[in-house]
């Protein structure tokens, strides 16, 4: 066996450990992308608001019965196919609705009424994740496709907040700060800088004894998670030194607002392609007091975040391989509490952008009371009567399809058990 | 052909072999079913498939004896940690069977309830063609049958056990450590230090029985408290406050005391330093304050004392400086050992608090009602509430840390949470969906109602909530008179309830495995379903014989500490062979500890093998290796990333970069790492590769705990190593004959190093440093 195929196959070792690992199976996995050059894409990204965002102040507008106190039913915008809230007027920084859709608007795909069937967070964040209510153990998209594609990469899902479970295929990686990536990247270095700790061949030796080890231990008896635990800490060392190639792509300058920090750190990862997917977030969404003024400031942050992502992409040549998914775990309700607040509301929107989706198009919808009608899953259309009532799981079924990961071993190892004949039909195109 | 007598033998020949099969499956089938109808409790088909599958996961939710549906006939109760009363599962079979005969139209009432027919209060709980439908309706099947014919008449109809899978003993083939390495294992994690060599040699004699008596021992260590402290904070997360931790104590009621260290004299030092010092003091003081509940709980172990003071305590902990904020320093002044000591901590009550306009909080002993952790500021704090929230998560808090019950772990599907919400006047009091829950969790937040959002005592200026479930706990509403002390009131009841040894020893096992106890399988169609049942089922034996052993003890959590440590989950090392079924790989896929060593416990185990900590594990490297803040990153990372392979490396590199130069400086008898070894002795004769050798198996067992004979292939490897290393240097065209500036250089010496052995022995212990057995517990 080469040196390349071993790493890969202990790569590969990394992903399979929510069940018992025999070497046999390892080698059955399904191969990824080369390693030499990295993940190529596509890459996935998911924006969390987390706290709850109010869709009637970004893409699903409404304009009757006091849902809102800032614009009225003849203020909503319409930007091609997609209405909404006009919030420029209110804010004080970030990126407007009229902005972000003027210049995003062609690319986004919009569903309106997800049904969350709850309206806590706990559970709503996990459902919107993982497309499964009453399970802890699935694991989110962005770990899920990271999983599939390529969990050798030494960053493969990278997680600054949010919900984030693994369903144990992937592990999770937190790298709050750019230098600290500087620092990782060049981890055989004194103090990451030129000068190494060991002399070139002794490094070369300890690799190759660690290797060797590894490999006698693949034959011995062994407690399942004693098994899954060495081929993860074997995958994580050897893997960690593709972080060389993340140095080129680091910014000088850190950025200063949360989302450009994020940014920065999952871009220059795509880009050396030791990663596939990140989960994005920015807090403090839930506006149970004063939901106008907590909203127009969160708003706008987010979608100023999601621009800079794709403004920085386009700089490193990514921008058409990013697929972006913008989420929050739940809606916030048609009235106003005694706090000038809105609580949690259990009908919800979610926008995509990205290779493979058809932007400037809307699906599924509420009324005036902001509850949701039902989508036939076939056309696409609203039907309150052959309707379905689109849920996470449906979503999270076209989002693995998106992927080309809906028949992956893993994929079917956390089945979301759609009926045929509730999937959403050419969603994407 | 035969004659006559001929074919009576032949027929007797073939048949008889039949007939006597015959016999014994009719034989073996009336002795299952009478079994089954006399109410034998071990109905391993009832038990495996309709009660794992369906009556646990889905019907005991409602109906049990508290449950929402407690008002039908149709009541269930808890099997699991009931392991004392094995008649339970046969009262749920008769339950079930006696609903199975119950028949609406011409159906069975049973099918059509789950189904969500017959107005079922629970709505469709099982889904048309699913196969937990499937199940049942096979047991109704076989139930009415039964009740029709008699019992032979009856065939079985379930799959009890995958055929070609035998049950074996739960630990069979398993391996567990050696007396040696489990004792290496405990005084690491429990205490961050290496075994002594006196505890070695008690060990060896007395083998396992020892182990028990030394961990007394280590639970006397002030480094076990620290441990202790950090593993709950892993819980409760009280350290995570976001603001200045002064601000836990109300403005209201602690107005002129919270801020004392502003108004501190520093006319003792020179007016250049008294702006720093007075940084240092604050930043001490805040330090103190919020150790306060850890401290609580270390005061309560320490001293043997029933952990049920976690809730009960009528105390708090209070050091000199942070007693000064509660404005209670003088009272308690005489009872501390050092009162310029800001970490010396004391148990103290504080008066009934008193408002700025001079209002006294309503006091029948005129003291602050405390209940340990239920009315602590941090606690409370932590845990914020809001106008909306009504001290629910509060409640849901309370539920999971107190009774190990997490409500939201699988919140229950509402059919249309938002019609429900438009529909119902007050959804959590009407709404059937929304009941279920809301009637566990809304009056216990009731017992919160004298906290204001910020966890300071501040009752609502309206008075409570009049939509909400009353005040009260498991059924039992607050009497008014007890108003006042109403987290006591809880706490009086929370202690007593079963629950709270359990949710003690399941917290215990999440310090020292590192992860949370087996919840139970969730898909039903999993072909290793029954593994994994198995697998929780035998894991949560243990955890209830540890609870037994903890409430004998009069809720001293050293009990459990030591049950769990002694238990075959915490001692199984490995497997004596493969275990090729996958049902049983699924029975063996939690066994043993396996845990990734944390960014703290690693400081520490640096520090016990090398004698000082390394020191990055602490700040720079703790969150990027997995570690928590408290506050936003509350989970530790169980698996190693890329990112900390990368701080794996860095930390074998660095670590021994700093140790093996300054080993050898020493002189051979204060080495830590090479006391036998000098770096003149080089491969080559046999005396000097025996020294080598020797060498390796001492550093393998400092840094690993493996005591390996000389020719053990992993002490051959390392050979190959240590002479690959010097070959290839000896191969260079030239080398440094010392060690390089950073290993070595950054202390008050350079070592010489002409044969390269220093570098090769540094190769050797980066080696090492990397290894799982040295990076898992």
């Amino acid at each position: 066996m080469s040196r390349r195929t071993f790493l890969k196959r202990c790569g590969l070792a990394g992903l399979g450990f929510a069940a018992p690992i025999h070497w046999q199976s390892v080698l059955s996995a399904p191969q990824t992308s080369s390693e030499t050059a990295g993940y190529p894409g596509p890459y996935y990204v998911v924006f969390n608001a987390s706290g709850g965002w109010d869709t009637t102040y970004l893409m699903d507008p409404k304009g009757v019965d006091g849902i809102n106190r800032l614009y009225q039913q003849g203020d909503i915008l319409t930007v091609g196919n997609h209405r909404i809230a006009p919030i420029a007027k209110h804010i004080e920084s970030g990126m407007s609705n009229e902005d972000f859709f003027a210049k995003y608007g062609p690319e986004l795909r919009v569903i309106h009424g997800l049904d969350l069937s709850v309206n806590n967070h706990t559970p709503c964040a996990r459902y919107m994740a993982t497309g499964k209510l009453d399970s802890l153990a699935y694991p989110t998209f962005p770990a899920l496709v990271a999983a599939c594609h390529g969990a050798q990469a030494p960053l493969a899902f990278l997680t600054f907040g949010n919900y984030s479970a693994t369903g144990n295929l992937v592990p999770m990686s937190r790298v709050p700060y750019l230098q600290s990536l500087r620092l990782l990247a060049r981890a055989d270095s004194v103090e990451g800088g030129t000068h190494a700790y060991q002399d070139a061949f002794v490094a070369d030796r300890i690799e190759r004894a660690l290797e060797e080890q590894f490999q006698s231990r693949i034959s011995n008896a062994r407690l399942p998670r004693v098994e899954r635990s060495q081929s993860m800490l074997y995958a994580a060392q050897a893997n960690s030194k593709a972080l060389e190639r993340v140095v080129p792509f680091l910014p000088k300058e850190p950025s200063k607002e949360r989302l450009p920090q994020q940014n920065d750190i999952a871009l220059a990862a795509f880009k050396a392609g030791v990663c596939i997917s990140a989960n994005l977030s920015i807090g403090q969404f839930d506006s149970h007091n004063n939901n106008d003024k907590d909203q127009m400031k969160l708003i706008p942050e987010l979608l100023a975040g999601i621009d800079d992502l794709l403004r920085k992409a386009e700089q490193l040549q990514i921008r058409d391989k990013l697929v972006v998914i913008i989420q929050s775990e739940m809606g916030r309700t048609p009235t106003y509490n005694n706090g000038n607040g809105k609580d949690h509301w259990s009908i919800n929107s979610i926008m995509f952008l990205g290779p493979g989706i058809a932007g400037n198009r809307v699906l599924g919808g509420t009324d005036e009371k902001q509850q949701l009608i039902p989508v036939n899953a076939q056309t696409l259309e609203c039907d309150k009567v052959e309707g379905i009532r689109i849920r996470p799981e449906h979503i999270h079924q076209a989002l693995r399809e998106l992927a080309n990961v809906q028949d992956h071993p893993f994929s079917q190892r956390f089945p979301l058990e759609v009926p045929a004949k509730e999937k959403l039909q050419r969603l994407w195109s | 052909m035969c004659e006559p007598s001929q074919r009576v033998e032949s027929f007797w020949r073939l048949t008889l072999p039949w007939m006597i099969l015959s016999t014994i499956c009719v034989a073996w089938m009336c002795i299952w079913m009478s079994d089954t109808a006399r109410g034998d409790p071990h109905d391993p088909v009832f038990d495996a498939e309709v009660w794992a599958k369906i009556g646990e996961r889905t019907c005991l939710r409602c109906h049990n004896p508290q449950g929402e549906a407690r008002e039908t006939e149709f009541i269930l109760e808890k099997t699991v940690d009931r392991f004392d009363d094995p008649q339970i599962l046969t009262r749920n079979r008769d339950a079930f069977e006696s609903m199975a005969k119950k028949v609406h139209g011409d159906q069975s009432v049973l099918l059509q309830k789950v189904v969500g027919q017959l107005d079922h209060g629970g709505g469709q709980v099982l889904k048309p063609e699913s196969t937990g439908l499937k199940i049942l309706e096979r047991f109704v099947h076989q139930t009415m049958s039964r009740a029709i014919e008699p019992i032979l008449a009856v065939k079985p109809v379930f799959n009890v056990q995958n055929d070609a899978y035998k049950p074996i003993p739960f630990f069979h083939g398993v391996t567990m450590l050696s007396a040696s390495r489990l004792l290496r294992r405990v005084t690491l994690s429990l205490a961050g230090r290496l075994p002594s060599d006196e505890e070695l040699k008690r060990v060896e004699k007395e083998g396992l029985s020892a182990v028990d008596s030394i961990l007394d021992s280590i639970m006397q260590e002030e480094a076990f408290y620290e441990r202790l402290k950090e593993g709950f904070n892993d819980i409760f997360l009280t350290v995570g406050i976001e603001d200045n931790a002064e601000t836990l104590l109300s403005y209201d009621h602690f107005e002129k005391t919270r801020l004392w260290y502003q108004t501190h004299d520093f006319s003792n030092l020179p007016e250049a330093e008294r702006e720093r010092a007075g940084w240092k003091l604050a930043a001490v003081y805040r330090d103190a304050l919020l150790r306060e509940p850890l401290e609580l709980i270390a005061y309560i172990v320490r001293n043997d004392r029933p952990f049920s003071e976690l809730a009960t305590a009528d105390y708090i902990m209070v050091s000199p400086y942070t007693a000064r904020g509660y404005g209670i320093y003088d009272e308690v002044k005489g009872q501390f050992k050092n009162s310029e000591d800001p970490f010396e901590f004391i148990p103290a009550r504080l008066h009934a608090l008193q408002a700025r306009d001079g209002k006294v909080q309503e006091s029948k002993t005129g003291l602050y009602p405390h209940s340990g952790f239920l009315s602590m500021f941090h606690y409370l704090r932590r845990y914020p509430s809001t106008e909306t929230n009504r001290n629910r998560l509060r409640a849901r808090m309370f539920y999971q840390h107190f009774l190990g019950v997490d409500i939201m772990q699988l919140a229950p599907r509402s059919s249309d949470a938002a019609a429900v919400a438009a529909k119902f006047e007050i959804p959590t009091m009407q709404a059937a969906d929304c009941v279920v829950c809301h009637k566990t969790l809304d009056p216990v937040a009731g017992l919160f109602q004298d906290f204001n959002f910020q966890g300071e005592l501040g009752p609502r200026k309206e008075g409570w909530y009049k939509d909400m479930f009353p005040s009260g706990f498991e059924g039992e509403e607050l009497p008014e008179d007890q108003r006042w002390r109403a987290t006591q009131w809880l706490a009086e009841r929370t202690v007593k309830d079963p629950r709270f040894p359990i949710a003690m020893v399941e917290h215990v096992y999440f310090i020292l495995v590192g992860r949370k106890v087996l919840q139970p399988p969730e898909d039903i169609d999993d072909p290793n379903f029954s593994g994994k049942r198995r697998a929780y089922l035998e894991q949560r034996r243990m955890i209830t014989a540890a609870a037994s052993r903890l409430k004998e003890s009069g809720l001293n959590l050293k009990e459990a500490f030591k049950a769990i440590v002694s238990s075959d989950f915490y001692r199984a090392d490995g497997v004596a062979s493969v275990a090729e079924h996958p049902e049983r790989q699924a029975e063996l896929d939690d066994v043993g500890v396996v845990r990734l060593v944390t960014p703290e416990q690693m400081e520490r185990k640096l520090s016990a093998i090398f004698g000082k900590p390394w020191g990055r594990f602490q700040e720079e490297y703790k969150i990027l290796y997995g570690g928590i803040d408290s506050i936003t990153v509350t989970e530790r990372n169980a698996d190693p990333s890329g990112a900390m392979g990368a701080i794996q490396r860095i930390m074998a590199n660095d670590v021994a970069c700093l140790n093996v130069g300054l080993d050898f400086h020493r002189p051979a008898a204060e080495r830590i790492l090479f006391p036998g070894i000098e770096p003149s002795v080089v491969p080559g004769d046999e005396s000097s590769d025996q020294k080598i050798l020797e060498t390796i198996v001492g550093l393998q067992e400092k840094i690993l705990g493996h005591r390996h004979r000389v020719d053990h292939p992993e002490v051959e490897r390392v050979f190959e190593l240590f002479c690959g290393i010097l070959g290839d240097a000896k191969a260079q065209p030239n080398y440094e004959p010392r060690e390089t500036y950073f290993c070595g250089g950054r202390e008050d010496f350079r070592v010489e190093d002409p044969h390269y052995t220093v570098r090769a022995w540094r190769g050797v212990v980066t080696y090492l440093l990397r290894q799982h057995e040295f990076l898992y517990e």
